[in-house]
């Protein structure tokens, strides 16, 4: 029986010597999670992957230089890197060939979980249930990217007040839609 | 690995939306940098997202919208259809193939006026839907209805009544608006229900 490692044995493993098998696992764990940051901060798809292979790449140089002290704290200092790379790649800071070749292109195959399917005719309906302020505010933010403040605005109400608007409206939805855990 | 501290959806919909305060933030990227089910929940977040706004492109949702979100489907190159028939007044209307977004302009005082609803009645004044308590700011002039694009284009020659009515203290209903739309169908097709 196979016994997964936590992030803190890759870790140490890693940092123990080449250890191929391990560092696979790191990246096939870490990737997804990157790739999320990735595309709330860059809201695109390639450069969340951009940045998913570069940070990547960075974490694994620091582990094999046995540099990330804590092994424990692998999140808090991938969160530290992904911030940097989002800085380094907003000012076009390219170093992706040379790292490409020195750490292999096999190795960085982008790991993407594809996003869950939603059936469009039955969210359509759910949104349509909504109330009609719940429909304006779901609608305001995730179409038109208006800030809480606009939409207290057109409301003409509080900004809190449309958080809770938000908050309700989207566990409504996802009870409709049968996603709520 | 079981997470033993999953973060709601909403708040990972407030991460996705940049509308958490920066701690909060933080703390919900190291929480993500180290669980998968709650990164399965954001991508449901985030599909559920999209999902919202390809309705919002396809025009097929009725409800209020603002003249920001107007500006928005003129920016990404949507044909927006719209018609403002006065106060009590009648206006002559279609729709075509190359419409995506189709607007009544209803022209209203609505000073004074705590809740909204609107009303769409068939010909004779019956009412078939109701929108009860629409948001509407107290200073604007009018309220702006997107009707279902696709319920436009399958739809037979027609009039709709709109109606916006208010409540005074009593709970009675009080007429701010009639609106009368004279549909004629101008696409191919047999067009009826």
């Amino acid at each position: 029986m196979e016994i997964e490692l936590n992030d803190a044995e890759l870790v140490l493993q890693i940092g123990s010597g080449s250890d191929r098998e391990a560092e696979a696992e790191l990246f096939r764990r870490m990737a997804p999670r990157i790739r999320l940051y990735g595309l709330r901060h860059l809201r695109d798809v390639y450069a969340a992957d951009d940045l998913t292979q570069q940070v990547l790449i960075t974490t694994l140089e620091a582990l094999r230089a046995g540099r990330l002290r804590q092994p424990e704290k692998l999140a808090s200092f991938v969160l530290g890197t992904c911030r940097m790379t989002v800085l380094d790649l907003r000012r076009n800071a390219q170093r992706k060939e040379a790292l490409l070749e020195k750490f292999g292109a096999d190795l960085l195959a982008p790991v993407q979980p594809s996003m869950p399917h939603l059936d469009h005719e039955q969210l359509a309906r759910c949104v349509q249930n909504l109330k009609e302020r719940e429909r304006s505010v779901v609608v305001m933010t995730f179409y038109d990217e208006q800030s809480g403040a606009d939409v207290a605005s057109f409301l003409g109400v509080s900004e809190a007040n449309v958080r809770v608007i938000r908050h309700r409206a989207i566990h409504q939805l996802r009870d409709c839609m049968g996603v709520a855990s | 690995m079981s997470c033993t501290s999953p973060v709601d959806a909403a708040v990972l919909a407030d991460y996705w939306l940049a509308a958490l305060a920066g701690s909060e933030e933080e703390a919900v990227e190291l929480h993500l940098l180290d669980c998968d089910q709650c990164g399965a929940r954001l991508r449901e977040v985030i599909a559920l997202a999209e999902g919202i706004r390809n309705l919002a492109r396809e025009g097929s949702l009725r409800m209020v919208v603002s003249d920001s979100f107007l500006k928005r489907v003129a920016e990404e190159g949507l044909h927006v259809r719209e018609y403002a028939p006065p106060p009590g007044g009648a206006v002559e209307c279609t729709v075509t193939a190359e419409d995506d977004i189709l607007i009544g302009r209803l022209a209203a005082n609505l000073s004074g006026a705590n809740r909204v609803d609107l009303c769409i009645c068939d010909e004779r004044g019956v009412e078939q839907l109701r929108l009860p308590d629409i948001p509407v700011h107290r200073e604007a002039s009018s309220v702006v209805y997107q009707e279902s694009i696709t319920f436009a284009k399958a739809a037979p020659t027609n009039k709709m009544i709109a109606r916006l009515v208010t409540f005074d203290e009593a709970g009675g209903e009080r007429l701010l608006g009639e609106y009368r739309f004279n549909h004629t169908r101008s696409l191919p097709g047999p067009g009826a229900w």
